[in-house]
């Protein structure tokens, strides 16, 4: 393959990994054996709040094929409680077993280590536990009230955070606008479900007291950190390594498992694996928060706004690792991509008898942006306005950037007017326009809608001072290494596992454009290992940070490279560095191209020749790198925060078709036009577009973890929690529009999460622009055909079959 | 006497044109042969009730789900994973297809998908795109949102596969 003009960055290059993929080759956790492996299952609270009375292993223990067994108790006495995974004032003792308490339906009680997988299931059903049932709370706003029961009685409530942050006069602007939008919406609990259950093996090492872990967690950094504080152990005896992970989108990090399966393997002196099943996937890992949103948007006569105020309660679940995470994105991410001069944000973070909520694809805005873009499509229609003309009197505009928003995001690069009017112009906005009216009259439903938002990338832990008061972690970083190795071929790893993002790709399509050589000569480590991955606390695949973190790691490690390749080129050609360039595999005498060493050959110089190196250069050729973005901030004076640093945007243009017996909804057409900066790969950002997209219109139309008043989950398999098939959604049709980040080495930014934003709020105007003649209002997710057919059934004359 | 769970029966069947024989509990499933008896970790095991379609194999050129289907069932019949699809060197014209339009991300649906579309294209040689969608529902992908699946099956169809290749 030869360089293509223009460097490899930029180009569609077929992935590497989809070579082996496509084979069955992959390498996931459940594929990894060791020597003399044990398998253990977990033992879960069928109540969503009891009391454990008492809790009898001693069967379980007995039984052939069972080597350990681990109980709440031994947990308390062996282990240390579970860091959370940010600075949070919910300062309660949790550890990886329940002790004394249980708080959610499929919270793990003890646990067994057994010669197979049935063995081992077998045996749980030997442990013998007393619960005593407590009052279950499961409304979080009903959790908020005095008296509601406790999970932590010694907390003294259930809300962990309660707070309202005011940038500028919005009671002013409420009082001095035209009119106030005032609206109600509510979001379920879903979760993106990768297809590959969370897992992890740990083994110990008796000898050297160490533990080393093979698990899909994706934030490695902090797991360590975890692991070896509640373990015991300094960190240097923690190994910790991440093979090919089969998805994440944020649901993969759960300590307590992998300290579970360590202290199983510590007790039974043999391996110990653990491997989800479904059930418990859905029932126990992670979902997005639900809540309820109170939004108030003031505006004059001609639609400008001029303040929003919104009332957020945020229901965490269980969730002690990363209570207020949803709550501070959202304010984060609070203004859109519009020109609002006044912000209040009263926000509560609630824990409920539920399962833990946690990271999921878009951490918050998904709902931020369902409610933002619900109130500007409804006040669109007050105002008698187009509701993509009402957005384009509000955008941020390229000439105003880099823009900060009140709260104290920068919005970096972009032009979000432009993206709009892509985005009408390829989905033919006023063609559809004319045939929904068309359709009407024939008395079929057809809805458009549009939606559009910012998508941040990046993480910055410090605003989470604003919640604690105190800094505890902050700034946005990762690790990357470089090397040539004595053979002239490269190596690469970096501290963020890939979990489908195409690293072993992207990134060697980096390197090969900073090393003048093909994208086969650069080998990109899978995954992760801490005893060879350089990596930092901030190390692992989350937050949407490749663009914002990783890629600047990587430039920066192999910048480092080229300069001593030249050095070496240049002192063994006896020229000056400034003559010399990288391309071809070969230093390269500019203007002389005969005149070259090749890669090879001074890899043998730094190795095996190092009396042939320039005077005080060290021999090899491998460099680290850590990048810091700039962007992030401390939470300053005003308490203006900046959670997420470097901002993309896109435009969702949909059209639904809605069966007026039924209720059922088609999605006939879905048009996204993203604007991710520089496009490293396309094919990559591609499918990063057509898979967030389907994450946003199953949370639309089909995804709910529904919880009874008990607290029991009523959708914990894929027969009732539905994800959408091949034949529920369109294709997705993308153009793009490509701003440069100035803040990022190569002008990129996240391209992750943006379908996931917008796309639950595009849907949900497409379906009430099919309805609203009707009176319908869309205030809640998912829109399920029965919730349509109840609102056509509500509209029609009584006793008429006929809408 | 009655069967149960743990008693160990014997059952002889064909995994991608080899013979097995094997002496196992009765609720051990064909996927648990599959993957941890014989190594074929390519088959994977998303949900374990039968919704999510990773672990599809053909049995006897049929799809089937191997989480269900318990291996003592097996007796006689001839299973083919994605190790049996893939040609000893390089890819098949399906697989290249999937590889050329990126229609996988993190790969864990990735063989069962190959799987369902070798199905349907044995059957239906030139699918349009609303039969490649129904033939592939049941066989769910969480990154992707099957665009690119799709287009690698309308293109693997377009090009008619080499008569000698295993797909």
């Amino acid at each position: 393959m030869s360089e293509p003009g223009g460097g490899w960055v930029g180009v569609s290059l077929p992935l590497k990994e989809d070579a082996r993929l496509v084979a069955g080759r992959g390498r996931f956790v459940d594929d990894l054996g060791r020597a003399r492996l044990l398998h253990a299952a977990m033992l879960r609270s069928p109540h969503a709040h009891a009391r454990v009375v008492r809790l009898d292993a001693s069967e379980a223990a007995a039984m052939p094929g069972v080597l350990a067994v681990l109980t709440g108790a031994e947990v308390a006495a062996r282990s240390g409680p579970i860091r959370p995974l940010i600075p949070t004032t919910a300062a309660v003792p949790d550890h990886c077993l329940a002790v004394d308490r249980v708080r959610y339906v499929g919270e793990p009680v003890a646990a067994v280590a057994a010669v197979d997988r049935a063995t081992a299931e077998d045996a749980l059903e030997r442990i013998h536990v007393e619960y005593a049932p407590l009052s279950a709370v499961v409304d979080p706003e009903a959790a908020m009230r005095p008296g509601a029961p406790l999970l932590y009685p010694e907390l003294g409530t259930n809300v962990v955070w309660h707070d309202t942050l005011t940038y500028g006069d919005v009671d002013g602007a409420l009082a001095r606008a035209d009119g106030v939008l005032r609206e109600r919406f509510a979001i379920q609990r879903y979760a993106s479900t990768p297809l590959e259950t969370f897992g992890a093996i740990a083994e110990y090492d008796a000898g050297t007291d160490a533990f080393e872990f093979w698990t899909n967690d994706q934030r490695p950094g902090l797991t360590i950190s975890i692991l070896a504080a509640s373990l015991g152990v300094p960190q240097s005896r923690v190994r910790l390594h991440c093979p090919d992970i089969g998805g994440a989108f944020g649901n993969k990090r759960r300590p307590a498992y992998l300290l579970v399966c360590a202290l199983l393997a510590r007790a039974a002196g043999r391996p110990v694996k653990w491997i989800e099943d479904r059930i418990e996937n859905l029932t126990a890992l992670m979902h997005a928060c639900n809540g309820i949103m109170d939004v108030e948007l003031a505006y004059r006569a001609d639609g400008t706004l001029l303040a929003l105020d919104v009332r957020d309660v945020a229901d965490e679940g269980k969730n002690l690792l990363t209570p207020t995470q949803h709550n501070l994105i959202k304010l984060g991410n609070i203004a859109n991509g519009y020109r609002i001069p006044a912000v209040r944000y009263e926000a509560w973070s609630v824990l409920t008898n539920k399962c833990p909520s946690g990271a999921n694809r878009g951490i918050g805005k998904p709902f931020m942006c369902f409610a933002i873009e619900r109130a500007m499509t409804r006040l669109a229609r007050r105002l008698g306005l187009d509701p993509a003309e009402l957005r384009l009197r509000n955008y941020v505009t390229a000439d105003q950037m880099p823009y900060t928003t009140p709260t104290g995001a920068e919005y970096d690069s972009g032009d979000y007017p432009a993206t709009l009017r892509l985005a009408l112009e390829r989905f033919d906005y006023a063609g559809w326009r004319a045939e929904q009216a068309r359709a009407r009259a024939e008395g079929r439903l057809l809805g458009i809608g549009i939606a559009t938002s910012v998508e941040p990338a990046g993480t910055n832990l410090a605003s989470y001072e604003l919640v604690t008061g105190r800094r505890a972690a902050s700034g946005s970083a990762e690790a990357a290494m470089v090397r040539v190795e004595p053979d002239g071929q490269v190596r690469v790893s970096l501290g963020d596992p890939s979990s489908g993002q195409g690293y072993e790709t992207v990134v060697a399509q980096i390197v090969a454009d900073e090393l003048g050589v093909t994208p086969e000569a650069v080998s990109v480590a899978r995954g992760f290992d801490s005893a060879t991955t350089p990596w930092l606390y901030l190390s692992g695949n989350y937050s949407n940070k490749f663009s914002v973190t990783d890629v600047g790691a990587v430039v920066g490690a192999a910048a480092r490279v080229r300069a001593k390749l030249l050095r070496i080129a240049a002192h063994r050609l006896e020229i000056d560095v400034a003559d010399l360039e990288l391309r071809d595999g070969a230093a390269v005498v500019r203007g002389a191209p005969d005149r070259r060493l090749a890669i090879a050959e001074l890899a043998r110089t730094a190795y095996a020749d190092v009396l042939g190196l320039p005077p005080g250069e060290d021999p090899g050729l491998e460099s680290h790198h850590i990048h810091q973005n700039p962007l992030a901030r401390p939470v300053d004076a005003s308490r203006r925060i900046r959670p997420q640093l470097v901002f993309a945007n896109a435009a969702h243009c949909c059209l639904v078709e809605i069966d007026p017996r039924t209720g059922g909804i088609t999605l006939r057409k879905y048009v996204v036009v993203h604007d991710c900066g520089r496009e490293l790969n396309p094919l990559i950002v591609e499918g990063m577009v057509h898979g967030s997209t389907v994450h946003g219109i199953g949370a639309a139309l089909l995804e709910e973890f529904r919880y009874d008043e008990t607290g029991q989950l009523l959708t914990s398999t894929f027969m009732d929690y539905l994800k959408p098939t091949a034949a529920d959604v369109p294709t997705i049709e993308i153009d793009r529009l490509e701003h440069p980040s100035p803040v990022t080495p190569l002008g990129a930014k996240g391209v992750g999460e943006g379908g996931a934003i917008p796309g639950p709020a595009a849907v949900a105007n497409a379906v009430e622009d099919a309805l609203a003649h009707l009176g319908v209002v869309v205030r809640s997710l998912p829109i399920t055909p029965e919730q349509v057919w109840r609102w056509l059934s509500a509209a029609k004359p009584a006793g008429s079959t006929e809408p | 006497m009655i069967l149960t769970p743990a008693e160990r029966l014997r059952v002889r069947l064909t995994v991608n044109g080899e013979p097995v024989e094997r002496e196992l509990e009765a609720r051990r499933s064909l996927a648990d042969l599959l993957r941890e008896d014989l190594g074929l970790t390519g088959t994977h095991v998303g949900c374990e009730h039968g919704v999510c379609g990773a672990c599809t194999v053909l049995v006897d050129g049929r799809s089937a789900r191997s989480c269900l289907l318990l291996a003592v069932q097996m007796e006689g019949a001839s299973v083919t994973t994605i190790e049996g699809l893939t040609p000893a060197d390089g890819l098949s014209p399906l697989q290249e297809a999937f590889r050329a339009c990126h229609a996988m991300q993190c790969g864990f649906c990735t063989p069962g998908m190959i799987v369902a579309s070798t199905e349907l294209l044995a059957a239906t040689p030139e699918p349009d795109e609303a039969v490649i969608r129904e033939a592939l529902a049941g066989n769910l992908c969480m990154c992707t949102g099957y665009v690119n699946i799709v287009r690698a099956v309308a293109r693997a169809a377009a090009r008619p596969a080499d008569p000698g290749s295993p797909a």
